[in-house]
């Protein structure tokens, strides 16, 4: 039997924590479980709202099991039940089959937040910036948006000096949240525009991209005393080009900020020197689905396909379709939120026969994967195929000259994946996951790119880590 | 035989030879079946070429990880500190601590470019290219520890590049050609490489060609602008050919070639390699029939922009086949022949 306690700061920090690990194992040798093909992985899950009950089991590979604790919440628990429960069929109504976690509804949860943003933020009375850690995006920082544009001026200057500055200057900022960082960049760029004495302002191209149309009209209203060098695109993050092919090797600065932990993602792992890919199925508990269907007077055969319904067209038009069970656009939120709280995730590991079968975005095979897996042994990893996605979708917009900066929620060594949780998790109405900085790394190399992290200067103490990619050689 | 079509060097690697590769530096296979590995690929490059109907066909750069470090490791002086790689394409750390050893200090150093030729000519009756990286490309990956001048190690590479130059026209081979993929980067430098160019060339009796483009590493460009930097600059190398990007840029740098009076051959690049997006081939004529407007036929060379090193297999075999339908057709307007 494996034991794998990866959250060892907490270990040294919680007496809680390192006298629940006693019991634990009690509990474990105490159950009917075959122990040599068991293996027990104890997390600490520092997001509240998340995905997982405490103690939970997945196969593995249809031999073996592993049993998933959350240290957290071990406390004051009945571990001994908590165990045999995970080792029994959890039950539960199932949402979707099993699939690979970017399939999972969980993401269509998370782009029905994005989408339909004004109607959750009117039912919960707050916006989402007040979700955030902090309560502000990261993105809205003079000093930040000063050092990136004098970074700027230099190059063109340069560029100009050769005669080799295009006419139009391209500056892409992908998930515009509610328009403060565009606003911030250029009322500075502006200042230091008129202060530098070049008149850069009047060819900037300053494009605004996000998936929602809602964030993006909200963004063009921040931004509207910058007239027409400012247009909003609604862009899909994980497939820039298809909106953004026009500026392929145009773009001096594309700057992302808190996305790449809001798209899709896979999880594989390595256990025992074999490869497994983490398959999910989102289900509610039954105590959960019959609260759910109680409260809004559903039949709880109907829960799953309304729940499909709702994740089609939205809260609105929900109403109107179901005026019995949802007199007003504000019940159907409040069923929408219903079902987000009491959604879990079972999970499973499936054997990934060829890493080279396994899609990891249209353009990446599992292959990328392997350097990562054979440096790091028995380890369970993000894919971040979104984040992925989107990446290798953004670096041939850039110039030759030109850089994404992104700030988000990074690892920035594949050794943390054994030493903490990185999601997922539940932001108010989103999924957040932790990004695989080290295969963004490797994947943007592989195409010329070097990647920087830094820890983001502005804000000390923040979790938020800036990568920086740009030309090399 | 009217446009004459060619390649510019570099095939297409395909995924799996680049992980052998990288393979290769992880100490997972050896140096010798690597070596016997870059062989089959080479056959299996020219045979493309062959089928695609390519007119002076090469040996695809196979055994090079990129276009420099196949030379730089080679060259007798410089010194490479650490020959691990993480990719097999990643650029060495190279420098020189002290001028490079002339030829009459080391005379039995070869860098093997005749061997490597001899092994092409012996695999096809067609003609063969055979490209290399020029002096003022190389001395750019080259941390200068050695010179007070700058072009002093160019021209070092370059009297190095002559030597082997000579061993290539003795071992046959007739068609050279020199490649500066950093020289857009560094466009007042050009008189430089021109006059290195021709210390390479000196003495050779080969038809020469240069090659300057705006990089093609992973597929993307290293620096954008024009070709007005080449010119009149490039009028004093003693090259028979200069082979340019257009399909990428657009033809608009055809100006130059009148404006400046160039009387040479003109290698036509008609195929973008930096997407995988197959032009049809009449895209491919009309870029040709513009050429036209600005050079003799009897003048014209058509190739793709740069090296298709970074295509998949399939869409480099494709591009070629357009290129060659298009050519196809434009001969066929000239000449009154079939058209495909």
């Amino acid at each position: 039997m494996d034991v794998n306690l990866r959250p060892v700061k907490k270990l040294r920090e919680s007496a809680a924590v390192r006298s629940a690990l006693g019991p634990l194992i009690e509990a474990v040798c105490a159950s009917p479980a075959d122990l040599a093909r068991l293996r027990v992985v104890c997390d600490w899950i520092q997001y509240k709202q998340n995905f997982r009950e405490p103690v939970v089991g997945r196969p593995v590979g249809g031999t073996d099991l592993e049993i998933a604790v959350d240290l957290r919440r071990c406390a004051d628990l009945d571990l001994e039940a908590g165990i045999k429960h995970a080792l029994e069929d959890p039950g539960g109504l199932a949402l979707e089959p099993w699939v690979p976690g970017r399939d999972s509804c969980i993401w269509r949860f998370n782009a029905l937040y994005w989408q339909a943003l004004s109607e959750w933020e009117r039912a919960t009375g707050r916006e989402y910036e007040q979700s955030l850690p902090g309560g502000e995006s990261d993105a809205r920082n003079t000093e930040a948006a000063q050092e990136l544009i004098l970074e700027l001026f230099r190059i063109w200057d340069e560029l100009d000096a050769r005669r080799a500055l295009p006419d139009e200057l391209y500056i892409l900022e992908l998930g515009v949240g509610n328009g403060n960082q565009a606003r911030t960049w250029l009322d500075e760029f502006v200042q230091l525009d008129r202060r530098h004495g070049r008149d850069y302002y009047r060819r900037l191209r300053y494009l605004m991209g996000d998936y929602s149309p809602h964030v993006l009209e909200r963004a063009r209203q921040a931004v509207a005393h910058h007239g027409e060098r400012v247009s909003a695109l609604v862009v899909e993050a994980t497939r820039p080009s298809i909106t953004l092919g026009f500026l392929a090797g145009k773009a001096f600065l594309v700057y992302i900020s808190n996305v790449y932990d809001n798209l899709p993602t896979d999880e594989v792992a390595c256990i025992h020197g074999r490869i497994y890919q983490v398959q999910t199925r989102a289900f509610l508990a039954d105590d959960d689905a019959d609260l759910i269907a109680g409260r809004f007077g559903i039949d709880r055969a109907r829960l799953v396909p309304l729940i499909d319904r709702l994740l089609r067209i939205g809260p609105e038009l929900l109403s109107e379709s179901a005026p019995a069970q949802f007199p007003d656009p504000g019940r159907a939120v409040d069923f929408w939120r219903a079902v987000w709280d009491a959604l879990r995730l079972q999970e499973r590991y499936l054997p990934l026969e060829g890493l080279d079968s396994y899609q990891v975005t249209a353009e990446l095979t599992g292959e990328i994967l392997r350097p990562l897996i054979e440096a790091d042994g028995d380890v369970r990893m993000h894919v971040s195929n979104g984040a992925l996605s989107s990446l290798t979708g953004t670096l041939p917009l850039l110039h030759p000259f030109g850089r994404v900066q992104c700030h988000d929620l990074f690892l920035t060594g594949s050794h943390q994946y054994r030493t903490g949780f990185y999601g997922p998790g539940k932001y108010d109405g989103s999924v957040v996951n932790w990004v695989n900085g080290p295969l963004l790394q490797l994947v943007a190399s592989r195409r010329g790119f070097g990647v920087q992290f830094t820890p983001f200067r502005q804000r000390p103490g923040s979790n938020i880590t800036t990568l920086t990619a740009q030309a090399r050689d | 035989m009217l446009l004459p079509t060619t390649v510019v060097g570099s095939y297409s690697v395909p995924e799996w030879l680049e992980r052998l590769k990288t393979e290769y530096y992880q100490r997972r296979i050896s140096a010798q079946h690597l070596a016997e590995i870059h062989e089959v690929a080479i056959k299996a490059a020219i045979k493309d070429q062959e089928l695609a109907g390519i007119d002076i066909v090469s040996d695809g750069e196979l055994r090079r990880d990129n276009d420099v470090d196949y030379f730089l490791a080679r060259i007798p002086g410089v010194h490479i500190p650490q020959r691990a790689k993480t990719d097999y394409f990643d650029y060495y750390d190279a420098e020189v601590t002290r001028p490079l050893p002339e030829l009459a200090d080391s005379p039995e150093t070869s860098l093997g470019l005749a061997a490597d030729f001899s092994f092409t000519r012996r695999l096809t009756q067609r003609p063969v290219k055979f490209s290399f990286t020029g002096p003022f490309s190389l001395s750019r990956r080259i941390r200068d520890g050695a010179y007070g001048q700058p072009g002093d190690l160019v021209r070092a590479l370059a009297r190095r590049l002559n030597a082997e130059a000579r061993e290539l026209a003795e071992a046959g081979a007739d068609f050279l050609q020199i490649d500066e993929p950093f020289l857009a980067g560094y466009p007042e430098q050009v008189e430089l490489a021109v006059e290195a160019v021709n210390m390479v060339i000196d003495g050779v009796a080969a038809t020469w060609a240069l090659h300057v483009c705006y990089g093609n590493r992973y597929a993307r460009p290293s620096w954008e602008g024009h070709y007005d930097f080449l010119f009149p600059a490039v009028k004093a190398a003693r090259v028979d050919q200069i082979v340019l990007e257009f399909a990428r840029k657009g033809l608009d740098d055809l100006r130059l070639i009148r404006q400046h009076g160039w009387d040479r051959w003109l290698g036509l690049g008609v195929i973008n390699v930096k997407t995988p997006e197959v032009e049809p081939a009449e895209l491919i004529a009309s870029r040709i029939r513009r050429a036209l407007e600005y050079v003799p036929a009897e003048h014209l060379m058509i190739n793709p922009d740069c090296g298709l090193r970074h295509l998949s297999p399939e869409v480099a075999r494709q591009k070629l086949r357009a290129m060659v339908v298009g050519v196809t057709t434009v001969r066929a307007e000239l000449t009154g022949g079939d058209k495909p």
